[in-house]
């Protein structure tokens, strides 16, 4: 067992962030395939559009509910699991719905605020919606159900903190104390029967129609007195989920590709956990370039390749240049991959790990468990 | 569309997969586009500044910036092109500040769904439509999109307010900006990809979500950072029972092998890429390039001329 997993062997949870295209969804599921390996009862969530983890499980889709990995599929790859492997993809929507159903006082505020146009696009397409989302589907499954341990693959935000600062502002939407008082009137005038004119007491109200038309005003003003009764509810919700998430069962994994911006995105995560108090289990260098000359001195050149190689290898006069062209070639992707991860292993805690560069893509759950020894 | 006339169109959007080289792509074709001597403008989308940077100038900002003599960037973010678009409304920076600048509306605004991604769009797609002395500011905009689910979010901007927005200013402007946006004259959607299994499977979603849910122009498809084929299988195979031996043919033939087996897996994707989406490719050389400058940029634009 790798440095990773070992520093993860005591976690119920481990959340797994990096920017986009990096590798999270396979690592996410190496690491839960690992546990469940070893006795485990382990659920990988994936929130990824673009089911790559339902390919990479050998399951043709996965839903918003955990699906077990069948003993079939392992015995395919070969692989023998004391535990269960569950998996399952978060339906942003859904758990929006199930959010506000848990919280309505009844089911008639419950149905106004599902048919609110406001909602249907906070629930679909407001950002930091899915963001939100998975931490509220992480709380839920935590909470409510038994595995020894969830791995939580995250979006891929365009900026890594969405993910931490996320609840917070969007509670401050549904939430938001100033707008509820511009909305005042509209809220009291009842439910149903706001108007503009309502509303538009205000100058800012006034100014504002002309950008959105009254209607929208009044959708808000509509959504956000309904959201009013539950808000608290939300509320609480969220800051218990930001303090499960500093409990020591956790474990953050940052991921990261050696290049610099992918690195540099990564040390910023790290940063803000840490300031947030948020326990880091470690980091992954993944697709690393091998380091195929660890000598003294300087590559050989074509010359001394084609001495070596011999008469009989110059096949076609030029292989000892395309040989030399290749060698320098790989070296100097591999002294770049070499650089950014000195850089991760200075900047982040927790146990660090490089992911060479596999042959052929992980898609399967062979290829994971052989992704999963390099953790 | 074959691809020869991509840089005629007035806006270029390019997406992909995180990760991918969208940026490198937007940078080669605006490159591409100068050396014909169009005026472009790269628009990146609220992102940590990669374009001008890459052609060798500095971060642009919110304010749009010459690079090159023929190369403007500028990266959009939401609150900016807020003051653009309420500006060019309420035309009064007094009455804007009065308004905008309080708290309690600042938060409303982005409280209204989708707000952000619409203004930065329409902000965007302002500097494709815009004139100036009667002539169109921009010969191409390029814009040099968040990755697939965002763009898609983005994109699908104008379509999701026209579906929900009733009459008013927000929906005059939704049905302009999806005018252009739908317009296969004006209005291109290039999608980036690499040769490698998720990016593929990833593109091929893409490529039918940009046709059917956004109903969206589609120009080419790159593919970047694919490896030439340099050995022959012959030479594989010899070299394959090199690998073991000493130094200096042992490590030469084992990154021989690697780059033989990572061009042979790239080839197939690509050509699985090929016969999903029914079109041509174009693919774009890996550049064994420490850093992304200048110079690399125009070895891909090289590669692309007389391609798109």
């Amino acid at each position: 067992m790798g440095a990773l997993l070992r520093s993860l062997s005591d976690k119920r949870i481990a959340v797994v962030v990096g920017s986009g295209g990096v590798g999270k969804t396979s690592l996410s599921a190496a690491i839960a395939l690992s546990r469940a390996m070893d006795g485990g009862r382990v659920l990988v969530c994936t929130i990824d559009p673009a089911r790559r983890l339902a390919s990479a499980l050998g399951l043709a889709s996965l839903g918003n509910t955990e699906a077990r990995i069948p003993d079939e599929a392992f015995a395919r790859a070969g692989l023998a699991p004391k535990g269960e492997l569950h998996a399952m993809m978060l339906d942003v929507k859904r758990t929006w719905d199930d959010l506000v159903a848990r919280h309505a006082p009844d089911a008639a505020t419950r149905d106004r605020i599902l048919g609110n146009r406001i909602y249907q696009q906070v629930s679909g397409a407001l950002a930091g919606s899915q963001e939100y989302m998975a931490m509220e589907k992480l709380y839920e499954l935590s909470t409510e159900r038994d595995y020894d341990l969830i791995v939580l693959d995250t979006p891929p935000t365009a900026h890594a903190l969405d993910f931490l600062e996320a609840p917070d502002r969007i509670l401050d939407f549904v939430g938001n104390e100033t707008a509820r008082k511009l909305f005042a009137p509209a809220i009291g005038a009842g439910r149903f029967g706001a108007r503009l004119v309502q509303l538009g007491t205000g100058y800012a109200a006034k100014i504002l129609s002309r950008f959105t038309g009254s209607d929208v005003l009044h959708d808000i003003g509509e959504f956000l007195g309904q959201f009013q009764g539950m808000y608290d509810g939300f509320k609480e919700r969220a800051s218990a989920v930001r303090t499960l998430l500093t409990r020591p069962e956790v474990g953050f994994v940052l991921v990261a590709s050696p290049s610099p911006l992918s690195v540099d995105e990564a040390l910023y995560f790290h940063d803000h956990l840490r300031t947030a108090g948020m326990p880091i289990a470690g980091s992954v260098a993944n697709r690393v370039t091998p380091d195929l000359w660890p000598f003294p001195g300087a590559l050989p050149t074509q010359e001394a390749l084609g001495d070596a190689l011999g008469p009989a290898g110059d096949g076609g006069g030029d292989l000892p240049a395309r040989l030399h062209r290749t060698l320098s070639e790989n070296q100097a992707f591999a002294h770049a991959d070499a650089r950014e991860l000195e850089r991760l292993r200075r900047g982040a805690s927790g146990a660090h790990v490089a992911v060479p560069q596999l042959e052929g893509d992980v898609h399967d759950l062979s290829g994971l468990a052989e992704l999963s020894r390099h953790l | 569309m074959s691809g020869s006339d991509l840089l005629d169109r007035r806006l270029v959007v390019v997406t992909g997969k995180g990760g991918v080289g969208k940026s490198t792509v937007a940078a080669a074709l605006a490159t591409l586009a100068a050396r014909r001597g169009k005026r472009v403008l790269v628009a990146e989308v609220d992102a940590r500044e990669r374009v001008a940077p890459m052609l060798g100038g500095r971060p642009s900002g919110p304010v749009v910036r010459q690079v090159l003599p023929h190369v403007s960037t500028v990266n959009v973010d939401p609150r900016h092109a807020l003051e653009e678009y309420a500006l060019m409304v309420v035309k009064v920076r007094a009455i804007y500040q009065a308004v905008f600048e309080n708290r309690v509306v600042r938060f409303f605004l982005r409280a209204v769904p989708s707000l952000a991604e619409t203004l930065m769009l329409g902000k965007i797609l302002h500097e494709a439509r815009s004139e100036s002395g009667g002539k169109p500011r921009w010969d191409l905009v390029i814009v040099d999109a968040p990755a697939t689910g965002h763009a898609v979010q983005l994109l699908g901007v104008p379509k999701a307010l026209l579906d929900t927005v009733p009459a008013g200013p927000l929906r005059r402007d939704a049905q302009w900006m999806q005018a252009l946006l739908t317009d296969p004259a004006r209005t291109s959607v290039v999608l980036v990809s690499l040769p490698e299994e998720m990016p593929v499977s990833e593109t091929v979603e893409l490529d039918a979500q940009v046709r059917d849910i956004l109903g969206l122009p589609r120009g080419p498809v790159f593919v970047n950072a694919m490896p030439d084929a340099r050995f022959t299988p012959e030479e594989q195979e010899r070299l394959r029972g090199l690998t073991g031996s000493e130094p200096p043919v042992g490590p030469a033939a084992r990154a021989a092998v690697l780059q033989a087996g990572r061009q042979e897996r790239a080839a197939e994707q690509v050509a699985r890429l090929r016969e999903a989406l029914g079109r041509p490719l174009v693919t774009l050389p890996l550049l064994a390039t420490e850093r992304w400058g200048r110079r690399a940029v125009e070895r891909i634009a090289d590669a692309m001329e007389g391609r798109v």
